[in-house]
């Protein structure tokens, strides 16, 4: 009698091997763009003033844009997930939207949403200047990952069995209260998992940064800037340079999503 | 509606900003009236500054037609396609300002003898139509409180062409007080002027001839004196596998047939 992993073998040899065989051409890809500069030059390019620059203004926009992403998807999420409400099926839908269409489409609705014709003249009486500045880079990484963010969190939450908010609120307690103490805690690992998506989502947001707010040299130059402008400045070094440190960056955070999402690599 | 207009209108010109290489085709030619065609089944790749997009585009379907060659196309920045010229990707070597052109004849990456100049560049300071700063020269650009885009002077031809022109007019540091955004192509400026986010920007007089920009911005020309009036040269690759061709190509953009090609997109033939 044959054993069904015996019969089964020939299926399972292939799918393994086009598992291999693919994760083998991505990994080559992604190792030929760290062997295409001498050691040299990438530390020289590193160690450039536009490199640092860019580093900083990417982490520091990048954060800021988490954070806000981070306090206004939680409770948009819970609302989708824990309330029924008139349109939230139209809300839904339209928090998918960003994610069907490129980035560049969302920086242009950004642009002409905040640009002269539309908001910018009265955010400009109120001293707030969107377009072509940092804060822009802030608002096209925050549009482009909310709808990550608020995806992710609300399967953290649907995963959460709403019994226990039901017994927290049996012993009387509030319903934020019973979010704050019960709810939040439990989807924890969810909610960090989260937002390192999201900040990765946001270091890498090119699209959007450039129409938005320019992509100027040394003034909004985020790191997918740095690569694209010094792919049209046709330096290989820094363009390549960039591309490994953003690279780095999203392997750091994949492999903390994977450990706080409970899986083992 | 006219805010619709507008949008639609931008949308297209985002299109033209993110097109690196994928150039329209001509209508497919069936096989069997193809044969006689001298360069049937033979293929180049033309690396171009992403101003010339439009006559481009045209002139490779009219090519293409006519010899049964397929032409690809990449368009840039003019130092990004300097970049594709020096990692051998080109055939024939189309940027912007014809600085790079000389660069790559002093590198040796093309044929000195195959340079022909195609039409002149000329730039041209372009504002939002009724223009809202009351532009009305160079001078008026170095005001306070003129918002200008301008392009990256070391990205596209026209950042370099345009810093250069500033620096004669001795008004580079107000100038670069008032940019607020610098592009790293000269599509993205085109955009940035007809959303009206911007007073001003220097650009080449030809684009204004696009549909895209017709009644959408207005040109205020600069005096010959104070200009930087630049020509698009052509040249082959000396990387190149198919010499033949890529010289019947380079040829025939720089022809008489095409010359019409080219006024009809609003260059200039170098001559007048």
């Amino acid at each position: 009698m044959k054993s069904p992993d015996t019969n089964h073998s020939w299926f399972r040899n292939l799918t393994i091997g086009i598992a291999f065989f693919f994760t083998f051409l991505l990994l080559l890809s992604i190792g030929v763009l760290l062997f295409v500069l001498k050691p040299s030059e990438i530390l020289s390019a590193l160690l450039s003033e536009e490199m640092f620059y860019s580093m900083k203004l990417s982490m520091l926009t990048s954060s800021a844009s988490t954070l806000s992403v981070m306090c206004c998807s939680i409770p948009t999420a819970y609302a989708l997930s824990r309330f029924s409400f008139p349109g939230k099926s139209l809300i839904k839908a339209v928090l998918g939207l960003p994610m069907a269409f490129p980035e560049l489409v969302m920086g242009l609705a950004l642009l002409l949403l905040f640009g002269h014709g539309f908001l910018g003249p009265y955010l400009e009486a109120a001293g707030i200047k969107v377009t072509f500045t940092k804060l822009g880079i802030v608002v096209a990484q925050f549009f482009v990952a909310f709808p990550y963010a608020v995806r992710v969190i609300y399967s953290t939450f649907e995963d959460i069995n709403p019994r226990y908010e039901q017994v927290s609120r049996s012993f009387g307690y509030g319903e934020f209260e019973t979010f704050r103490h019960v709810t939040l805690p439990m989807a924890r690992s969810g909610l960090f998992a989260s937002s390192i998506i999201t900040f990765a989502r946001c270091i890498g947001a090119f699209g959007a940064v450039l129409v938005l707010a320019g992509g100027s040299y040394m003034h909004t130059e985020v790191l997918p800037v740095t690569l694209y402008l010094n792919i049209s400045y046709g330096n290989l070094e820094m363009a390549v340079t960039s591309g490994i440190l953003l690279m780095g960056i999203a392997f750091l955070a994949i492999l903390s999503f994977e450990r706080f999402e409970g899986g083992k690599l | 509606m006219k805010k619709v207009c507008t949008f639609i209108i931008i949308m297209l010109l985002a299109m033209v900003l993110s097109g690196s290489g994928c150039a329209e085709k001509g209508a497919s030619i069936p096989v069997s009236e193809n044969q006689e065609k001298e360069f049937t089944g033979r293929q180049i790749t033309v690396c171009s500054g992403a101003g010339l997009i439009k006559p481009m585009n045209e002139l490779i379907a009219n090519f293409e037609n006519e010899t049964g060659a397929d032409i690809e196309v990449r368009y840039g920045g003019s130092a990004e396609i300097f970049g594709i010229l020096t990692s051998k990707e080109c055939d024939v070597f189309i940027p912007g300002d014809y600085f790079y052109t000389g660069q790559a004849m002093e590198k040796n990456y093309v044929f000195n003898e195959s340079v022909a100049n195609l039409t002149l560049h000329v730039p041209v300071i372009a504002v939002p139509e009724e223009n809202p700063a009351n532009i009305s020269g160079l001078e008026d650009l170095a005001n306070p409180r003129v918002k200008l885009a301008l392009g990256d002077p070391n990205g596209p031809a026209i950042g370099r062409v345009s810093e250069a022109i500033f620096t004669k007019a001795g008004i580079l540091p107000e100038v670069e007080n008032n940019t607020i955004v610098k592009t790293a192509t000269v599509n993205q400026l085109l955009i940035y002027v007809v959303s009206g986010e911007v007073d001003a920007t220097i650009i080449w007089e030809d684009m204004a001839s696009w549909s895209e920009a017709s009644g959408k911005l207005e040109i205020i020309p600069i005096p010959e004196e104070q200009n930087k009036i630049k020509t698009i040269p052509t040249a082959v690759s000396i990387y190149t596998e198919d010499p033949e061709l890529a010289e019947a190509f380079n040829v025939y953009i720089a022809g008489e047939e095409a010359e019409e090609v080219w006024e009809k997109w609003g260059f200039e033939p170098c001559d007048s």
